[in-house]
């Protein structure tokens, strides 16, 4: 199916030069250390913690609404340390979705309703589908579709998947449009 | 979007019948048809494993029971285990001097099996070593498993023997005797040295003695409450079949089992289609002729409220993913016979006697080349084509083919950011061709679903699209020649949707 516009009060969204729309709804803790690489959108409600440890995004990342992104941290004899979380090109987190990856890689699909448990690597062009829990420290391959609780391979992506993903991201960032005023 | 994770509504057929989205076909450029997952040929390309992400060669991967050597997988849940760190107290506790030991053990982070459940000793170094468990049957299977190779190679020297005389067109070779490279030499006329197997006579082998006295059962199997959560799953014992523990106790860490990245292969040219790179981390590939950048791509964009008997708007987006303008036309699916293999590619008339020694590429190697190209050709599985299948799709309605076609511009990656007005002056019908930016254009369809349908029911439609191919491989081989252009044909059914009620 063709996408349709998703229109936005130009009030409620803050665009940066580069092109990140980001809500102001949004809890973005520690933005110093948030770096979104351009044509990022990111939605009302999000949460993405920049005070743990630094996260990077790629080039047209959505980022759903209510989604969390959160570094992972690692227990050591002397307590807990963060970890920079680190996310590709073109990837899309769903609604809901609670990302505690250590990376993320490009052309990733993220459902809604997910956990990336902590310190977990998604490969690139692998697919979550809605409602998967991945146990923490899970490697997800290339080319791969994760589902269930806890996340298991199901079955394949297709091999065309990064053209998917550009295709769908950039086509996002398209129909994401200020509401016309009337 | 549909492919992601929606449903799929728009399938293409292959040409071997089966009805599928774009994302799972392939083009084969010299055949020029449709491949999909079950008509090609797969072949593995190489072996790693999913967790630590390692090639491994597949002599090694043999060697190991396609396993991984260093990751284990949790025999409880089967997933990753991870090492974890702790410290255990000094060695001998009545020195105060003695610094506490650094351990590690294994651990699932899912359902929080440890390796000390079940007595595994704690390591002091985090890099594998973790004790391996014989097989008590070792020596008898293996026993066996000779037993059988030399049962095999003496049948199969038997019947070499038989049908020396007779030259056999065809030859079926098992690599598991060696017996591969045996015929390669004597097919390019070197001397056989004796098999090895052969000439050690195996020993017969003792056959399986049955019991007569069988063990008795426990008095106490029938009063003992069972302990649901001391006793493993029928999973969980499949998953050791050398072992197959009754208990939780007996659950030990398994080698986790190794993925391989494969290549396709178009069963009918032998050219691949899609063939990765060697690296797993890699998402690239060497050989990508998958559909979606030959094909336009369809995508329904609107449809008004289907009604039996009445007709309704169907608005399609098409999109060319070539570096080549094409012309869609839409056709009725008459126009387009199933399982006859011969016009499905009709040629333009002026590219008609260029096109045809392209389409049957001969790449039968004479014995005059080199041993190691003939033994990749022997090696490679022997190539059957699959027969078309008479697709089974029902029509739900009516479609009116439009009279005229539409020109799809080349794809422009630059198109995007390039702001000025864009005009076309492509002459397009204005009842036809609705909208149109760079390579996309969309396009209107007058349906009317039929009135057999009850309520409820999917609506489906169908259509031939025939589109122009510009076909490179001649111009990437003759710098001076014109790309070829052909006209090529694909069915599609697109899935519009639930049939509603009259409207009142």
């Amino acid at each position: 199916m063709e996408m349709r516009d998703v229109t936005y009060n130009k009030n409620d969204y803050v665009e940066t030069a580069s092109g990140n729309k980001v809500s102001k709804q949004t809890v973005l803790c520690g933005s110093q250390n948030i770096v979104l690489q351009g044509r990022v959108i990111v939605q009302p409600e999000a949460i993405i913690r920049g005070d743990l440890a630094n996260v990077k995004t790629g080039r047209y990342c959505i980022i759903s609404k209510e989604a969390v992104i959160r570094p992972p941290y690692k227990k050591f004899s002397k307590g807990v340390a963060f970890f920079p979380l680190t996310m590709g090109d073109n990837v899309y987190v769903g609604e809901k979705s609670i990302i505690n990856a250590a990376v993320v890689g490009s052309y990733v699909y993220i459902g809604k309703n997910c956990v990336i448990g902590r310190r977990c690597i998604l490969k690139d062009c692998c697919i979550i589908e809605d409602n998967t829990i991945l146990a923490p420290e899970t490697v997800v391959p290339p080319f791969t579709r994760y589902s269930g609780n806890p996340g298991v391979q199901i079955g394949q992506a297709p091999e065309c998947q990064m053209d998917f993903m550009v295709d769908f991201t950039r086509s996002y960032y398209q129909h994401f449009v200020p509401a016309k005023l009337i | 979007m549909a492919y992601i994770i929606e449903q799929e509504v728009v399938k293409y057929v292959c040409t071997c019948g089966l009805l599928k989205p774009i994302s799972k076909l392939y083009f084969c450029r010299y055949c020029l048809e449709v491949r999909c997952g079950f008509c090609v040929c797969h072949e593995v390309d190489s072996h790693f494993c999913e967790k630590c992400l390692e090639n491994m060669p597949s002599a090694e991967a043999r060697l190991k029971k396609n396993r991984c050597g260093n990751c284990l997988i949790c025999p409880s849940c089967l997933l990753h285990l991870s090492v974890r760190a702790a410290t255990v107290g000094p060695k001998n506790p009545e020195d105060p001097k003695a610094t506490p030991r650094k351990v590690v053990y294994l651990h699932c982070l899912m359902c929080r099996w440890s390796s000390r459940d079940v007595g595994i000793p704690d390591q002091i170094a985090a890099t594998g070593g973790w004790p391996e468990r014989e097989n008590v049957y070792n020596v008898r299977l293996s026993e066996i498993i000779e037993w059988y190779k030399s049962v095999v190679l003496l049948e199969k020297q038997q019947k070499l023997e038989k049908d020396k005389k007779k030259q056999r067109k065809y030859m079926s070779f098992t690599d598991k005797t060696g017996l591969t490279a045996e015929m390669i030499r004597k097919r390019i006329g070197l001397t056989e040295p004796p098999n090895p197997l052969l000439k050690t006579k195996a020993k017969p082998l003792e056959g399986a003695i049955a019991k007569e006295d069988v063990e008795e059962l426990p008095d106490n199997i029938f009063t003992q409450p069972i302990k649901l959560n001391e006793i493993t799953t029928v999973q969980q014992r499949l998953l050791q079949p050398e072992w197959q523990p009754v208990t939780v106790d007996k659950l030990f860490p398994i080698h986790k089992h190794l993925s391989v990245k494969q290549s396709l292969r178009c069963r009918s040219c032998e050219h691949n289609v899609s063939k990765p790179e060697f690296n797993p981390n890699s998402v690239r590939f060497k050989i990508q002729l998958f559909a979606y950048y030959h094909i336009p791509e369809i995508r329904i964009v609107t449809v008004e409220p289907l009604r039996a008997g009445q007709p309704a708007e169907l608005l399609l987006k098409f999109i060319n993913p070539t570096q080549h303008q094409t012309v869609v036309t839409i056709l009725d699916l008459s126009s387009m016979p199933e399982l006859i293999q011969d016009d499905k590619c009709s040629a333009d008339t002026s590219t008609d006697d260029e096109l045809k020694p392209i389409e049957k590429e001969p790449l039968s190697l004479s014995l005059t080349q080199s041993a190691s190209l003939l033994h990749t050709t022997l090696s490679r599985q022997p190539s059957f084509t699959i027969k078309p299948r008479q697709t089974k799709q029902q029509v739900g309605a009516d479609i009116e083919i439009p009279a005229a076609n539409f020109v799809l511009p080349p794809r422009d990656d630059a198109a995007e950011f390039d702001d000025s007005g864009e005009n076309y002056n492509f002459n397009d019908d204005p009842r036809l061709v609705k909208w149109r930016k760079s390579n996309k254009a969309v396009i209107k369809l007058q349906i009317t679903p039929s009135t057999d349908l009850n309520l409820g029911d999917q609506v489906v439609v169908g259509f031939v699209m025939q589109h122009i191919y510009t076909n490179t491989i001649a111009t990437s081989v003759e710098k001076d020649k014109e790309p070829q252009k052909c006209q090529h044909k694909i069915r599609v059914f697109l899935s519009l949707g639930n049939l509603l009620g009259s409207s009142e």
